[in-house]
């Protein structure tokens, strides 16, 4: 065993000194599989990076690959296929994040080995101030490691394109001269905001934190040319009042398919200033937007007016988050008809806005249907065309319910309020804490509708709310507004007793503190977790399409799917 | 009416009256008897150089300036006068009155003595008479105007000018205030007192409110419905002159009062907004203001913190619910002093006088509605209630003027008015929106004042040929609305009416105040070339105003989002009594609302005219000339919060005007005109700010774009004067509008918003008649009734612009105009005068109030039947007495929408009586 042993020994010494002594040859006539040599990165903003190298003899290319995270992850080639240069700018990366390069030279005789590994963490975002103080009229990158603050009222016009990298974050101005600043994606015009869970694009108020209230600044309002059911010349409310704040026309599109752009992973907070009384800027407006743009992965946190806000169009969203709305959480109207899946709305308070920026509602709900608004201009009747005929499902609406010492106004505190001829299908939701009523199924033209079949309430869980229907109130009422039910049993209208806190894995029933986390997941064996009509049929089938499938469960959370509201929402209203 | 203010009121009186007869006993008896007036030309312009001698005597005058004589020395008993000048017929008037000591009024109409080749002989009663003058004015003016003297409004039942100036043909009178002159706006009219422009106190408008001037201050109310250069330029329905009294021939001393009742409100339970300072002198503003501490918040940015926030909820009065109370009545105090008397040696004339009345107005039976398209289109958001308040109205003039040699008269015009409105309305209704039935009370508080002083100078030139006139006039006017509150209840099934709590209007206190001073420059230069008869006048003149204006409007909405339901069904005056505003609390907040915001105008205006009026032949007389105006006006709008706009129009307009009057027979005229005119937009409407309309309650926002308008005007006239107090006439007017400014609604996905954009054209055109006659033609025995009628009808239709942002019937008539109007009435008087008895009627066709939003109809007021009634009676020797009974049918008060009642009320039947003193 000893002669072995050492002969195994002498043997590892001669093949290692041949070996180093290969490695520390310098003659360039060497094995044809050597690296470039030098490779060096640096991080050129939050979300680039400069990876370099020295030239390589008779290399005919090079190729550059990618790793994400200070370890593991797979190495996949970012570089284009002829790549000569000795550098490479690699951008859309995430800031702060930690990536490992490595280079490859081609040679006609073939490839050489890979450098080792050289890493870099992508600068933080934010570290840049910048301003937005005119209106952007050709195509224009936001760049994560700037905090743009908007001045005024700012509208992407002329079609261009308004790209934004994840992580970015944009302020609304609060200083009076720029009052109620705002984002406008004018018809035509198309925002490129793509964020991802792990860095959100953040549009929030300009002031410092503590300082922050609803109604700080405009909002984000994106119109497009798809349909409404008014005519005439419709203004987006709060435009047209001001400097450079021209009267944003939304009406007369022709084109339910148009295409806005991309929002994903976006957090909107204190937004909802209104630039006169009563005309309050939404969180985010869509205002005839139409099927081509993708909406998903949204929060609004502490708006003063409208969380969501749809007008017409047919854009369809999924993964829609309100937290703390002024007014009402999901806002549908004017011909909208669009599919809408996943949404959370929660509110526990209201919250006291900004002076002078306008008031919290008096009859916030958590959502608002009108098919079309009689007092408004431009209605034939509440039955004008196109219907207002929207998919919502998998809703979870949490109120403030009764046990925090919430005052809500009279006309306030409906789960659901549809009404003025709306119709839709309302499918697998939960409807809890509102001390009022759970529904409100008004108007008779609202009731054609149902006659008609396009307006179905359908596997709908209620928890700790105030009577379920809206009853037909005092005579005086009677022949002005009319309230109507619907039948419990044949519709799957449950409600379960107990409360509505303990029908989710973490949701606290009392004033949750800030910065407070919610798993909306069902509880196992809970009510939710079953109950959901998991297969959509006749009318609901052809109008969910390919975009919503049924589901066993109720509510926003799949008790076996990802926590998808988890990571990039907040819920600190500071 | 409280004892203090009746204690005052008797003090008043008693001072008053003991000053009257100490100026009486200074003075000596008049040894000798005075006869003075005016002499007058055919176009009612004053003559001087015109002899005048008692016949019979030496004693005689020369007229001076302005047509004015006075005859002194004339023995006591009956006397003829004769008037002469070359050029002229000679005139006698016979049967003149003197007695010892006195002083007697006459004035005399002269005729060229083409027309007219032997002397003429009238009695002094025929001679006299203001209706046969404002006739005569009507006869002989160049242009087309129409005269309603202070003899016709003391026969009618008319308190102020508004009501007055209503009685013309094609005027319609809107709440009571606003004068529209055949179916324009009041956009299209402007007001003048003693010929310079008036300031306007209504923030969104530029209109005068005429009732702001008691009738009894008024010589007379001319409404001029044609233009000629010497006339401002910017209108197109009528410029309306209010001429206050000049002073009396002799010292004379009258005075009235009166008393009266509502039916519908006096002594029946009503509501009341409560008084809160010297409400009773229109001065209750001062204990309403704006507290400071909150004023000086501004934008309350930085925020304030809860602890001031509670201390600023303190200091508002802690007024919001209307009290009942038992109604009033009416009454009215006047008294006016007129004389000319030698003051250092200067002969000078004067007249003092002062009127207070306070009025109990009340809207019966309200009810306000909205209609919207649901199905089909319904009524919606109806509310019922009652409005009442009381209304004092108080304001003096003091004019002086005296004669610098024969040529020159000097005159000092001095007014000051103010009035008061103090009002609670209580409603309830249903919001259709929040699907809540709602208690809304409202207190408003409203205070306007408008003074003049104006410095006039007449200077007569070579004999008469040439006439000089220049005056110089400081004017101002003031709106205040302090401290309006609203707030709002809702009630939820049998549960006691809860405060809304939460929301901008649950509890709103509003704060408006304006100012507005203007000086105007103006002079005159006529020359007049050839004999009488074929008078050639070249007239010129220059006027310079300048306007500034200063708006401001501060709103605060209360909100109390700490507190919970039981806290909510407290009485406002419980919630805001301080219980819950202790250091600690954070139950109630209080924000500025965005709709506030304040501006300012500067408005320059210079002018200069040349004008000739040619008697062509003699029976032609043409008018034409020009008038240049260059106007620049500068707004500056400043939000509450955001930066201030400011927007500086000018716009320099060539206004020519041609005029031809044709006297086919020695009774009969024909009258022609053409002009150009324009229409400016008011400063309100350039202020690009958006805030609250005072009075509709919508959202209403400037547009900095507008430009003027143009407006082409054409006339034509047929007036018969059988005899001098008989009239017939028959008027085609037709109007083309270049960009004229229109209100409109902009549909929003919020609530609508009212602006104002220039639309591309509208057409106005109409037939006027006028008649008036005495009956002796039917029966002698009615020799002393006579009838009066004037009946407008019209149509319009106005073009808004293509591609206008607008969802507002965009081809309809323009908003204002009836297509028929009807004034008439029948009166009777004994042969002296003394006694009379009035019957007036109105009625206005169904108008556009509110241009309707697509796809809902116009809103239209629909035509209300008005009967009112007047007697004059004498009592004893100097004391006559009157009875009113106004609104004596009490036709509701309604306006449409399709079929939706949108508002309807009852205004009750006034009747009152007074007394009239001159001894």
């Amino acid at each position: 065993m000893a002669f072995h042993w050492r002969s195994l020994a002498g043997i590892a010494l001669v093949a290692s000194a041949l070996t180093l002594s290969a490695c520390s040859d310098d003659d360039p006539t060497g094995p044809i599989d050597l690296p470039p040599t030098n490779a060096t990165v640096v991080a050129t903003s939050a979300t680039s990076a400069t990876v370099s190298w020295a030239a390589v003899t008779d290399a005919t290319n090079y190729i550059v690959q990618r790793a994400p995270g200070a370890s593991g992850g797979t190495f996949a080639t970012i570089s284009p296929a002829t790549l000569t240069a000795t550098t490479l700018l690699d951008t859309g990366l995430e800031p702060n994040a930690p990536y490992r390069y490595r280079v490859q030279a081609i040679r006609p005789t073939g490839p050489s080995q890979y450098t080792a590994e050289i890493s870099v963490t992508t600068n933080a975002a934010g570290t840049v101030a910048g301003v937005i103080s005119a209106n952007i009229t050709a195509n224009r990158i936001l760049y994560a490691d700037t905090v743009y603050t908007l001045l005024g009222f700012i509208q992407v016009t002329n079609g261009a394109t308004l790209t934004i990298q994840p992580g970015t974050k944009i302020r609304g101005d609060t200083a009076l001269a720029n009052i109620g600043s705002s984002l406008f994606i004018t018809r035509g015009a198309k925002i490129d905001a793509q964020g991802t869970a792990a860095n959100p694009i953040v549009f929030t108020s300009a002031r410092s934190a503590g300082n922050r209230k609803p109604g700080d600044w405009g909002g984000v309002i994106i119109i497009g040319n798809g349909i409404i059911n008014r005519t005439g010349s419709i203004q987006v409310e709060g435009t047209g009042v001001g400097a450079n704040n021209p009267a944003q026309i939304y009406s007369g599109g022709t084109s339910n398919t148009d295409n806005s752009g991309i929002m994903r992973y976006v957090r909107i907070e204190f937004a909802g200033y209104a630039t006169a009384p009563n005309q309050e800027l939404n969180s985010l407006t869509l205002a005839a937007v139409g099927s081509g743009t993708v909406v998903e992965y949204i929060q609004t946190m502490a708006g003063l007016d409208d969380s969501y806000e749809w007008f017409g169009g047919a854009v369809d969203g999924k993964y829609l988050v309100s937290y703390e709305s002024g007014d009402d959480h999901f806002d549908l109207s004017e011909g909208f008809v669009g599919r809408l899946q996943y949404l959370i709305a929660m509110q526990t308070r209201i919250i006291a806005p900004l002076a002078n920026a306008g008031s919290p509602a008096v009859d916030p709900q958590g959502i608002e249907n009108d098919g079309c608004d009689s007092n408004a201009a431009g209605c034939a009747n509440q039955l004008a065309t196109p219907l207002t005929t929207p998919i919502v499902a998998n809703f979870t609406l949490y109120g403030t319910g009764t046990t925090n010492g919430v005052t809500l106004p009279a006309a306030g505190g409906r789960g659901m309020m549809l009404r003025r001829g709306t119709g839709g299908y309302y499918v697998n939701g939960i409807v809890s804490r509102f001390p009022a009523f759970a529904i409100s199924f008004r108007d008779t033209t609202t009731f054609q509708r149902a006659t008609a079949g396009d307006f179905v309430l359908s596997n709908i869980l209620f928890a700790e709310n105030g009577a379920l229907f809206e009853p037909q109130a005092t005579p005086i009422l009677a022949n002005t507004v009319r309230h109507y039910t619907a039948d419990t049993t044949v519709n799957k209208l449950s409600t379960v007793a107990g409360t509505a806190s303990a029908l989710f894995t973490s949701v606290a029933a009392t004033l949750p503190a800030n910065g407070a986390t919610f798993d909306w997941a069902p509880v196992a064996a809970g009510a939710a977790a079953t109950g959901g009509l998991a297969t959509f049929t006749g009318a609901l089938q052809t109008k969910a399409g390919t975009f919503i499938a049924g589901t066993a469960f109720r509510g926003a959370a799949d008790p076996a799917g990802p926590k998808w509201w988890q990571g990039w929402t907040s819920y600190t209203i500071n | 009416m409280s004892h203090t203010f009746v204690r005052r009121l008797t003090l008043f009186v008693v001072a008053v009256c003991g000053l009257s007869n100490a100026g009486d006993a200074q003075t000596p008896a008049a040894a000798r008897s005075r006869i003075t007036g005016r002499v007058l030309d055919p176009q009612g312009a004053g003559m001087s150089d015109v002899g005048i001698q008692v016949v019979g005597t030496t004693i005689g005058a020369l007229s001076g300036v302005d047509g004015r004589y006075t005859v002194v020395g004339v023995p006591a008993g009956t006397v003829t006068l004769l008037a002469r000048r070359i050029g002229y017929g000679s005139k006698t008037i016979t049967g003149i009155v003197v007695a010892a000591g006195q002083t007697v009024e006459q004035n005399i109409a002269m005729a060229p003595a083409a027309l007219q080749l032997a002397t003429a002989t009238v009695t002094a009663t025929q001679e006299r008479g203001s209706v046969s003058a404002a006739l005569d004015r009507q006869r002989s003016a160049v242009a087309i105007i129409n005269t309603v003297t202070a003899e016709q409004i003391s026969k009618s039942p008319d308190a102020d000018a508004a009501a007055a100036v209503g009685r013309v043909s094609g005027v319609n009178v809107q709440d009571g205030k606003y004068v529209f002159v055949r179916g324009l706006g009041d956009r299209y009219t402007t007001s003048s007192l003693n010929g310079a422009r008036l300031p306007s106190p209504e923030p969104e408008r530029k209109v005068v409110p005429l009732d702001l001037f008691p009738a009894s201050l008024i010589q007379s109310v001319t409404t001029s419905k044609t233009f000629t250069p010497d006339q401002p330029g910017d209108f197109a329905g009528a410029a309306v002159n209010i001429q206050t009294k000049e002073f009396p021939a002799r010292r004379t001393l009258v005075m009235s009062s009166s008393a009266g009742y509502n039916a519908a409100i006096s002594g029946k339970s009503t509501i009341t907004a409560g008084n809160a300072g010297l409400d009773y002198f229109a001065f209750g503003g001062d204990k309403r203001q704006l507290p400071t501490i909150i004023r000086d918040q501004g934008s309350f940015n930085p925020q304030p913190g809860q602890g001031l926030v509670n201390s600023l909820l303190g200091t508002f009065r802690n007024r919001w619910s209307a009290r009942p109370s038992t109604g009033s009545g009416n009454g009215s105090f006047g008294m006016s002093v007129g004389g000319n008397d030698p003051i250092l040696g200067q002969r000078i004339g004067y007249l003092l006088s002062g009127n207070y009345s306070v009025q109990q107005n009340i809207k019966r039976d309200q009810v306000r509605a909205y209609a919207a398209a649901r199905q089909g289109i319904e009524e919606v958001d109806r509310f019922e209630g009652t409005s009442a308040g009381t209304g004092v109205l108080w304001g003096g003039l003091a004019n002086f003027s005296t004669y610098l040699g024969r040529n020159t008269k000097l005159s000092l015009n001095n007014t000051y008015n103010r009035t008061s409105d103090n009002d609670a309305r209580v409603e309830s209704g249903i919001s259709e929106n929040l699907g809540l039935d709602l208690d809304i009370t409202r207190l408003q508080y409203v205070e306007r004042m408008i003074r003049s002083s104006q410095l006039k100078a007449e200077h007569s030139l070579f004999g008469g040929a040439h006439e000089f006139d220049w005056s110089a006039t400081a004017s101002g006017v003031t709106r205040r609305e302090p401290d309006r509150s609203e707030i709002v209840y809702s009630r939820v099934g049998a549960a006691a009416p809860e405060w809304l709590a939460i929301g901008t209007e649950s509890a709103v206190r509003t704060f408006g105040d304006l100012n507005e001073n203007t000086y105007e420059g103006a002079a005159n230069y006529r020359m007049t070339f050839f004999e009488p008869g074929k008078e050639l006048k070249v007239k010129f003149g220059g006027l310079y105003r300048s306007t500034s204006r200063d708006a401001e409007n501060f709103v605060y909405s209360a909100q109390g989002l700490g507190l919970d339901n039981a806290d909510r069904r407290l009485a406002p005056e419980e919630i805001f009594d301080g219980r819950f505003t202790q250091p600690g609390e954070n139950a109630l907040s209080l924000v500025p609302l965005s709709q506030g915001g304040s501006y300012t105008a500067e408005d320059r205006l210079a002018a200069g005219y040349l004008m000739f009026n040619w008697q062509l032949r003699e029976n032609v007389n043409v008018i034409t000339g020009a008038r240049y105006e260059a106007s620049s006006v500068e707004v500056i709008g400043t939000p509450t919060l955001g930066a201030p706009i400011r927007t500086n129009p000018k716009f320099n307009d060539v206004l020519p005007s041609l005029a031809i009057t044709y006297k086919a027979t020695e009774n009969q005229n024909l009258r022609f005109s053409v002009s150009q005119t324009v229409a400016r937009p008011e400063y309100r409407e350039l202020a690009p700010l958006r805030f609250r309309d005072v009075l509709g309650g919508d959202n209403v926002e400037g547009n900095a774009n507008l430009i003027r308008s143009l407006v082409r005007n054409v006339d034509l006239r047929w007036e018969w004067f059988p005899s001098r107090s008989e009239v017939l006439s028959v008027s085609l007017f037709g109007k083309q509008f270049d960009n004229p400014i229109e209100r409109i609604y902009l549909a929003t996905s919020g609530t609508r918003v009212v602006t104002f954009q220039n639309a591309k054209s509208a057409t106005n055109y109409g037939i006027e008649l006028e008649a008036r006659t005495a009956l002796t033609k039917l029966s002698p025995s009615l020799e002393n009734v006579t009838i009066f009628s004037n009946a407008t009808i019209m149509q319009s239709e106005i073009t808004l612009r293509q591609g206008l942002t607008s969802t507002t019937n965009a081809n309809r008539a323009m908003v204002g105009q009836a297509p028929y109007m009807v004034n008439g009435g029948v009166t009777w008087n004994t042969s002296s005068g003394s006694t009379s008895a009035t019957l007036l009627y109105n009625v206005i066709g169904a108008r556009i109030v509110d241009a309707g939003v697509v796809p809902l109809p116009d809103v239209k007021e629909l035509p209300r039947n008005v009967l009112d009634l007047s007697l004059r009676f004498p009592v004893v020797r100097g004391l006559a007495g009157r009875i009113d009974a106004r609104n004596l049918l009490d036709a509701q008060y309604r306006t449409k929408q399709g079929l939706v009642t949108r508002e309807s009320y009852y205004t009750g039947r006034l009747f009152s009586f007074g007394l009239n003193w001159q001894p």
